[in-house]
């Protein structure tokens, strides 16, 4: 069996010695699935390898600190990381912020600017796109405005809606809204042209077109710009908050660095990278949950 | 004749974005002191900006961008390609990288600041974080949905090993390569900016800075076009660069409907 899909000329023995010439390991994985008992020992790996890679890499990390080897005040070891997460949980940074403030306000501003960037991007996306002539004239303007950099807006938003939340809500906004609106374009273009002529021969009314025609085919592209704009949202409020605020994970680091604290820009950076990771699973939850007919084209 | 049409469709939505801000500003509706006309955006520019002075600042942020870049890419690319021709340093890479890979590169710049202080390192540092995931990530994507065909075709002509590798597998997944680098790209100047907006002296996002704390609001709107201007050309050269010289293969392929199965 491995002969039909092997290199043809020989045996599976002769393969295998022409492939890894004194490189032991170093098999491409197309070769590897192929041979029987291979199988058992990759799985083992897959979960095994990574789990010990962190482990050692952490272990190092952590003795190494121990032993004196670098300023474990600039390079603070795991143990210091998450006893000042405590810390941060129990006391609080700007006295009084806990861990959970700081991830709850900022929360709050990723979701106001990310369900405002929605409410606007996909209808508007949706009008669009059903236009052939109109995606075409917004076209430069939509590549232009997506790749001005958002956070360049920030001098801009000040001016516009003062330092409070709001400047801060409309940086969120832009950023996903470009990047939603693009995509939202595109599903609404690309709806299988022979489903639309199906249902007008089915004497489908333009209510029920739009509604169980075009947005189930245009759902998929719109999930995958929610999805990418979240994670585009997530570090445009890194960004903003590092400058000029004193609450959210972003002001939270750039505060500690001021300090010096670089344990606690450390546990700074494990919340917003947990928090991002949340976010990716709770989407793709979602997307699964809601889409179940899309999974394949993924 | 479709083509030509499409393009006019563009210039024409451009035009009316244009002409209605314009209006908007002369009718008096936008204030001159929040959002200035474009013709006051170009008029004020030319008064406030010298040629030196504008090009000083492209060459500071283009030099970051790059230097960032070049060594994220390397990075990404070369770890990429041995992730997904070698199982063993795909699993010892895998967690690691996942790890890291949800903390958005703008976060690392209190930490880059600490390590490397206020110059130029911190910035290449940073940039090169950013830049570094999307070019990773779009490699192994590639290595990954090579066609075994191809390989196994190579592998009956007798390559093997690292030749196979460098002469058949590379090259196959050169397009998805083009794709990582391009996010990594464009997102590169996402990070310049921010990086730029809270330390450094030059720069297009400095110029912004600069700008603002002068009040002159003309400046700041040229410099934000500036940056998404530079964005865009930049990029449209890495991707020309490599359509004619790298993927010929690929845009025929593309056009003659074969690599079909290729997309997405």
């Amino acid at each position: 069996m491995s002969d039909t899909l092997g290199t043809g000329s020989g045996p599976d023995g002769k393969a295998k010695a022409t492939v890894a010439p004194g490189q032991g390991e170093c098999r491409p994985s197309i070769e590897a699935e192929r041979q029987p008992g291979w199988a058992v020992s990759r799985h083992l790996r897959q979960t095994g390898l990574p789990l010990l890679s962190v482990a050692v890499i952490l272990a190092f990390w952590e003795g190494a600190a121990q032993l004196g080897l670098f300023d474990a005040s600039t390079i603070p070891p795991p143990s210091r990381v998450l006893s000042t997460v405590w810390e941060l949980q129990t006391l609080g940074f700007p006295r009084g912020s806990s861990l959970l403030t700081h991830m709850g306000s900022t929360l709050g501003r990723v979701a106001a600017g990310y369900a405002l960037a929605a409410v606007l991007g996909i209808p508007l996306g949706m009008l669009i796109g059903r236009s052939l002539r109109a995606s075409r004239m917004v076209l430069p303007i939509v590549t232009f405005a997506r790749s001005v950099a958002t956070l360049s807006l920030l001098p801009l938003a000040v001016l516009w809606f003062g330092v409070g939340e709001e400047s801060k809500v409309f940086l969120i906004t832009y950023g996903c809204f470009w990047v939603l609106l693009t995509n939202v374009i595109d599903g609404a273009k690309n709806v299988d042209p022979a489903l639309i002529r199906a249902a007008l021969m089915l004497d489908t009314s333009p209510r029920a077109m739009f509604y169980r025609v075009i947005l189930p085919s245009a759902l998929p592209y719109i999930f995958s710009g929610l999805r990418l704009a979240l994670g585009l949202g997530f570090m445009v409020i890194v960004g903003v908050e590092l400058i000029g605020t004193s609450i959210g994970l972003g002001a939270l680091i750039s505060q500690a660095r001021t300090f010096y604290r670089m344990d606690l820009v450390f546990a700074g950076m494990v919340a917003i990278a947990l928090f991002g990771l949340l976010i990716a699973l709770g989407l793709s939850w979602l997307e699964r949950l809601l889409l179940p007919w899309a999974r394949e084209s993924k | 004749m479709n083509r030509r049409l499409a393009s006019l469709d563009s210039w024409l939505g451009v035009t009316i974005f244009l002409a209605v801000w314009q209006a908007l500003s002369a009718l008096g509706l936008l204030d001159p002191r929040i959002i200035p006309s474009p013709i006051a955006v170009v008029a004020g520019t030319a008064s406030h900006l010298t040629l030196a002075q504008f090009l000083g600042d492209v060459e500071a942020s283009l030099f970051r961008v790059m230097a960032g870049f070049l060594i994220a890419s390397v990075l990404g690319v070369v770890l990429g390609v041995a992730s997904g021709w070698y199982p063993l340093v795909g699993d010892l890479l895998r967690a690691p990288i996942d790890l890291l890979r949800p903390i958005p590169p703008l976060a690392w710049i209190p930490a880059a600041l600490i390590w490397f202080g206020l110059g130029e390192p911190s910035k290449v540092f940073v940039i090169s974080l950013g830049a570094f995931f999307p070019a990773f990530t779009n490699t192994l994507a590639g290595m990954r949905k090579i066609d075994r065909d191809i390989l196994n075709a190579a592998r009956m002509m007798g390559l093997s090993g690292w030749r196979l590798l460098y002469r058949v597998a590379v090259p196959a997944i050169e397009p998805d390569i083009l794709t990582g680098l391009r996010i990594a790209w464009s997102l590169s100047f996402g990070v310049l900016v921010a990086a730029e907006l809270i330390a450094s002296q030059s720069g297009l996002g400095n110029l912004i800075v600069r700008a603002r704390e002068l009040g002159q609001i003309d400046l700041v709107v040229f410099g934000i076009l500036a940056i998404g201007i530079t964005t865009l050309l930049t990029d449209f050269i890495i991707a020309q660069f490599f359509f004619r010289f790298r993927l010929r293969w690929y845009v025929k392929a593309t056009t003659a409907g074969l690599a079909g199965t290729r997309e997405r």
